[in-house]
């Protein structure tokens, strides 16, 4: 048997005997989760050939499974990304109620993921793209009737996008007589123009609401946050992924044949561009990490989005590169605020503080990660962020270089809130008793932090496999020409020009740090939170005064009018309004008999008066 | 003897017919007693089987009874009217019984249910 | 050949009549009858339906008059995966309500099983007959007994729904017989193939409005908007097995003959644009109707009516891949709405107003009917990797094939409100909490059972469509083909 059908196997069966171990015995439960994530994943990456397919035929549709090195690229993010998620699981789910519910979507939605990444034909990718959308929707529902509506508007979302994607393809198949995708690509260049048109419009309506594109984002801030941290590190990390990949592949293989091409591709790029200015003011007024992180994530997928978009080479590069760092990072950063709420119970700045002695280990990822987010050297977010802005500037969208450059200016913001919040900031007697994660935890947020730590400095491992996936899809070899046309890349590639000079730098800068703390630590004089007075008014007990109330409150100011239009509000309304139309709809049905029997006499004269016109 | 009189007198069965199906439509439809309602029903039904039989028959004809002596009264099978409807009819009727009982129990459980037999009163279910 | 289609009919109509008189012996053979007959039923037509699949249809003639005088019946591929069906789920419906309701004593347990088993009849005799006065009878059989299944419990309102089917039913059966009776006047024949074969020579306005009078008295059993003001009120009051049957039989037994009429009797053009018209209306009006109910059985019942527009609109592409989407649909829609029937009832069993808010929290109680549940919910509303989602396939792609872009939005976007309801209801089953005064009831083994084989249905469909694929693709090229229909009848002497 083919060790693809092998993988579906495990994944399946394992997420059925995941869901039922748990009535035998909580270990063997964990045991099979992991086995079920970790097997599959070592199979795929050890047995799966690039290049082979397997076709089989089901319900006299022909399928056919396969991989490409463009998808390979992504399934190292969410094999990846799954399996060390998964291993935090196990740690983040002891003692929570619902493990096997949680479980077997977890698996099934990894398997989703992994099966979207090989399909080569559109009914499979539209089944495990349904598989992801449930399977997702039912851990984001996971905390109870809170987030339900949270939970229905994601699915609402979805099922929108998803079926935008299902009338694409059967228009594709109605054109070509096949669902394979490959010969849909061959078919595009002859196809109608406005079906030239269409289809991408549909499809990239399904791959925008994965990847949170504006206007199709709202759902976002509210499903990642509201998910166990366990799994909004693959949600945000590798399922939103998913819209990237689709997106990736319907602009260069289908946009870029055709002369109105440039127009979607200006139109994303701003999208992606307006969606990271959003997402991060509005990430920079939260104060609850879970929210925070989910609106960062939704500027992050915007840069992406961006870069893709762009689709020169060195932008395509950029934007692959962000997505890796993407998942690894906001991957970090949701598992650090899964850990914080696991010791203390919330994930809110306003409430904790002065962790930093407390969870040194998750402090330790948590900086490493928001470094790589912000984009500063030495972590991979920097190079990522450069090729960006330069592929910005060579293909002359200046205007979109000042944008995206807002974003990530005002990031720091976030990220500076983010780190302060948790670890900084005056330790309180609340706080006093947590103590670092299990080890379980602690382990794979380190790990990425340390392929955050390796990327950045030696971004050719990463851009290596880029580089074949585009190849794949069409795109020249950037080996050679484009890595020394890029500044950064002549420089950041394996060969190590600027890195001795660099941890020079880094060296002397953790020394200061180190030296001012050890000095600071001397002189420190703790207090708590409350211990404060100003213009003569004691504070009362109830009163929040911890660091991080009210903080960036100037800024948030500054730009609140631009913020006050939410897109959020008009869907509200629009759907508000519809199930309002429909109530007055259903009074048709009036409850009394006659009436109803004078309907079917209505119908039949309204037929008979109508005859000549229906038939 | 007038010749058109007679033809109209041929579709006086019809329009006889399609009267007493309209007397059972008005009665159904806009009778607000449940009794009235389930008379209307019946009167349609009425009316149904009168212009189906009337369909069957044309004039002149004779029972479609074949017995003996018919030939040489009536020198040939077509003379019959055509047995059909009127099967049909006396199916129709037999069904028409069967709802019609139906349709009174229902209105006496409705009654004693609800305490009238005002179908506007009785609408506990709608929407 | 193991049987005829005639046993289909006259082995079900003298045991329900037997039934009171073998109750006599002992009581308990009531309720095991019924099974035995439908089980016999089952296989038969499995049996039958292999033949037909490997020989042709089998044209049964009855008491020696041949067509086009006598009546026959035709047991096609069509005609036999609808009796396979039918059968099966009245066996389920059967099964499932052997012991419903504990307090049901022999008295109505005999009433319950005999116009059961009428109903199945009535439904099957639609399905084979091939004589439209014949199909007249049998779809007044089938109505009568769905009177009286409706108002089966004394103490609810079912009486008033029961009243508002026979007063939409008494009137359907007036413009089926003026129908009947147009065709016969014109062209003096009632046997299908005989009318397929003359229908040309008929006037035209007659023939129009003749077509009026059928869609308009079968569209009533059909539910098509707005004939199935009764339809809502019957499934809500009715007891739940038999909303389910009603989902699963007597409305298929409808579609089946208004299809029977638009392709196979009448020629004329524009029919196909006119299922559509009114397809989409039905689906539009009952889904929408659908997400503002407040009890559950109302929601399932508009969510059976919108499914049935569906399968309309899906008869309307008058191509051979929309038959075989509508029929896809038709089985799909069977079993999936006799499951959320089924598990649905045991949700709020002890309940009188069937309210959706007292399934709040019910999966701690009912775990694997709930479970059930939930799987029907994401079936229906075409989830892969379950069976709706190929049909719902089905339906997308023969749309595309006959160019209704509009149409397909359309179906798309109210599948969108069909997924926010239903994803409501299994939200409440499992993430609120239980109303304090609701009490659970455990499901009898046999209901579990019932319930067990429909969702392993829905899942081999789902995972393995070649399980059904195959079968429909004969019966919607069967359907397609009417001059072979003409010719298999005709030649029979």
């Amino acid at each position: 048997m083919n060790t693809i059908y092998i993988i579906f196997l495990i994944f399946l069966g394992g997420a059925v005997f995941t869901y039922f171990a748990g009535k035998i015995h909580k270990v063997l439960q964990d045991i099979l989760f992991l086995v079920s994530i970790l097997v599959p994943a070592y199979l795929f990456f050890a047995n799966v050939e690039i290049g082979q397919n397997v076709n089989l035929t089901l319900g006299g549709i022909s399928l056919s499974w396969g991989i490409n090195y463009f998808s390979w690229l992504f399934s190292l993010i969410v094999l990846g990304l799954g399996s060390l998620a998964a291993i935090y699981a196990v740690g983040f789910m002891k003692g929570e109620k619902r493990r096997g519910y949680f479980y077997f979507n977890f698996i099934l939605s990894i398997m989703a993921m992994t099966g979207i990444l090989l399909s080569r034909d559109l009914v499979s990718f539209f089944v495990f793209w349904e598989i992801m959308t449930w399977s997702s929707y039912l851990i984001t529902i996971y905390n109870g009737n809170k987030v339900q509506s949270i939970g229905i508007k994601y699915f609402v979302f979805s099922a929108i996008g998803a079926y935008a994607m299902l009338m694409a393809i059967v228009m594709v198949h109605h054109i070509t007589g096949s669902f394979l995708i490959g010969d849909m690509i061959h078919a595009y260049p002859a196809m109608a123009l406005s079906m030239q048109i269409w289809i991408p419009i549909m499809f990239l309506m399904a791959f925008g609401v994965k990847a949170a594109m504006m206007p199709l984002h709202v759902w976002a801030p509210g499903a990642y946050s509201n998910a166990p941290m366990a799994y909004t590190s693959v949600f945000s990390g590798a399922l939103s992924k998913m819209g990237i990949y689709g997106m990736t592949l319907v602009l260069v293989t289908m946009v870029n044949h055709i002369p109105q091409g440039v127009w979607f591709r200006e139109v994303l790029a701003w999208l992606g561009g307006i969606t990271a200015v959003i997402g991060t003011l509005w990430a920079i007024q939260q104060d609850d990490a879970k929210k925070l992180l989910a609106y960062s994530s939704v500027a992050q997928l915007g840069y992406i989005i961006t870069g893709i978009a762009i689709g020169t080479e060195l932008a395509m590069l950029a934007g692959l590169f962000l997505a890796v760092m993407h998942a690894l990072f906001k991957g970090t950063l949701f598992m650090v605020v899964g850990a914080i709420e696991k010791q203390t119970g919330t994930s809110n700045f306003t409430e904790v503080t002065g962790l930093i002695r407390k969870m040194p280990w998750t402090f330790l990822s948590a900086l490493l990660a928001i470094i790589a987010l912000a984009g500063i050297p030495p972590l991979g977010g920097f190079v990522g962020k450069w090729m960006l802005y330069e592929s910005l500037i060579t293909s002359n969208h200046y205007l979109l270089v000042i944008v995206i450059f807002f974003a990530s200016t005002a990031a720091f913001l976030y990220c500076y809130k983010f780190l302060f919040g948790f670890f900084m900031g005056q330790e309180e007697k609340e706080w006093a008793h947590v103590k670092e994660a299990p080890a379980v935890m602690v382990l794979p947020m380190l790990i990425m932090a340390l392929f955050m730590l390796v990327l950045g400095t030696f971004p050719g491992i990463i851009l290596n496999p880029i580089n074949h996936g585009l190849q794949a899809l069409g795109y020249a070899d950037s080996y050679k020409h484009l890595w020394d046309t890029s500044i950064i890349l002549n420089s950041w590639g394996n060969k190590v020009v600027l890195q001795p000079i660099l941890y020079s730098i880094a060296g002397i800068f953790l020394f200061f740090i180190a030296f001012l703390t050890w000095k600071g630590y001397k002189n420190t004089r703790f207090i708590s939170t409350k211990d404060i007075s100003s213009s003569g008014e004691v504070p009362k007990e109830d009163e929040n005064l911890t660091f991080s109330v009210g903080f960036m409150q100037p800024f948030y100011r500054a730009v609140e009018p631009a913020m006050r239009r939410q897109i959020d509000k008009y869907y509200n309304a629009f759907a508000d309004g519809l199930e309002a139309t429909f109530e007055f709809l259903r009074r048709i049905y009036t409850g009394n008999g006659q009436t109803y029997a004078i309907y079917v006499i209505v119908f039949v004269v309204v037929m008979l008066l109508f005859k000549d016109f229906l038939f | 003897m007038d010749s058109t009189l007679f033809s109209y007198l041929d579709y006086a069965v019809y329009g006889t017919a399609v009267i007493v199906m309209l007397i059972g439509f008005y009665g159904a439809m806009v009778k607000k007693s449940l009794l009235k309602i389930v008379i209307g029903l019946s009167v349609i039904d009425s009316g149904l089987n009168l212009l189906i039989v009337a369909i069957g028959y044309y004039k002149g004809g004779t029972a479609p009874i074949f017995s003996q002596g018919f030939l040489e009264n009536f020198k040939s099978v077509s003379k019959m009217t055509d047995p059909v409807p009127q099967a049909l009819v006396l199916t129709a009727i037999v069904i028409g019984f069967g709802v019609t009982a139906v349709a009174l129990a229902l209105v006496i459980r409705l009654y004693r249910h609800h305490g009238t037999l005002n179908i506007d009163e009785i609408k506990n279910l709608k929407w | 050949m193991v049987g005829t289609p005639v046993l289909f009919i006259a082995i079900p109509l003298m045991a329900a009549f037997l039934i009171p008189l073998l109750g006599m012996i002992w009581k308990e053979l009531v309720r095991i009858v019924p099974g035995l007959v439908l089980t016999y039923l089952l296989i038969l037509s499995i049996n039958l339906l292999d033949h037909v699949l490997a020989h042709g249809p089998i044209v049964e003639v009855i008491a020696g008059w041949g067509p086009p005088i006598g009546i026959n019946l035709v047991f096609s591929a069509l005609s036999g995966f609808l009796v396979v069906l039918m059968e099966f789920l009245g066996l389920l419906v059967w099964a499932y309500s052997y012991r419903f309701k504990r307090n049901v004593d022999y008295e109505p347990a005999l009433k319950y099983f005999l116009m059961l088993m009428m109903l199945i009849t009535g439904s099957v005799g639609i399905v084979l007959t091939g004589d439209i006065f014949n199909m007249f009878v049998f779809i007044e059989i089938t109505s009568i007994s769905a009177y009286g299944l409706t108002a089966f419990y004394k103490g609810r309102n079912s009486a008033e729904a029961s009243f508002k089917y026979v007063m939409m039913g008494s009137v359907a059966s007036t413009f089926l017989l003026l129908a009947i009776m147009i065709i016969y006047a014109q062209l003096g024949t009632l046997n299908m193939a005989d009318i397929a074969n003359k229908i040309h020579l008929m006037n035209p306005t007659l023939k129009i409005v003749s077509y009026i009078f059928f869609v308009t008295a079968l569209g009533i059993e059909a539910e098509i908007f707005p004939l199935n003001g009764w339809a809502p009120d019957a499934y809500a009051e009715a007891p739940g097995p038999v909303g389910a049957a009603f989902a699963g039989i007597v409305v298929k037994a409808a579609v089946y003959a208004i299809i029977r009429y638009t392709y196979t009797i009448f020629d004329l053009s524009g029919t196909f644009n006119f299922l559509i018209i009114i397809g989409m209306i039905t689906l539009i009006i009952a889904e929408t109707a659908a997400i503002r109910q407040e009890k559950l059985k109302r929601m399932l019942a508009y969510s059976s009516i919108g499914q049935m527009g569906l399968v309309m609109v899906a008869f309307g592409f008058g191509t051979e891949e929309g038959v075989f989407a509508a029929l896809f649909l038709m089985l799909n829609h069977a079993i999936i709405k006799s499951l959320l029937f089924f598990s649905g009832s045991y949700l709020t069993y002890n309940s009188t107003d069937k309210k959706i808010s007292e399934v709040n929290g019910m999966s701690k109680f009912l775990p694997i009917t709930s479970l059930l549940f939930a799987l029907g919910a994401f079936a229906i509303v075409g989830l892969p990797p379950f069976a709706g989602f190929w049909s719902k396939l089905a339906v997308m792609t023969a749309a595309a094939d006959s160019n209704m872009i509009l149409i397909m939005a359309l179906v798309l976007i109210v599948s969108v409100v069909e997924l926010v309801y239903y994803l409501r209801v299994v939200n409440r089953v499992y993430f609120y909490k239980k109303e304090a005064d609701v009490k659970p009831k455990r499901p009898t083994v046999n209901a579990l059972i019932v319930m067990i084989t429909l969702g392993a249905i829905i899942l081999l469909v789902g995972f393995y469509p070649d399980a059904v694929t195959g079968l429909l693709h004969k019966a919607s090229a069967g359907l397609m083909d009417k001059t072979q229909y003409i010719h298999n009848v005709l030649s029979v002497r």
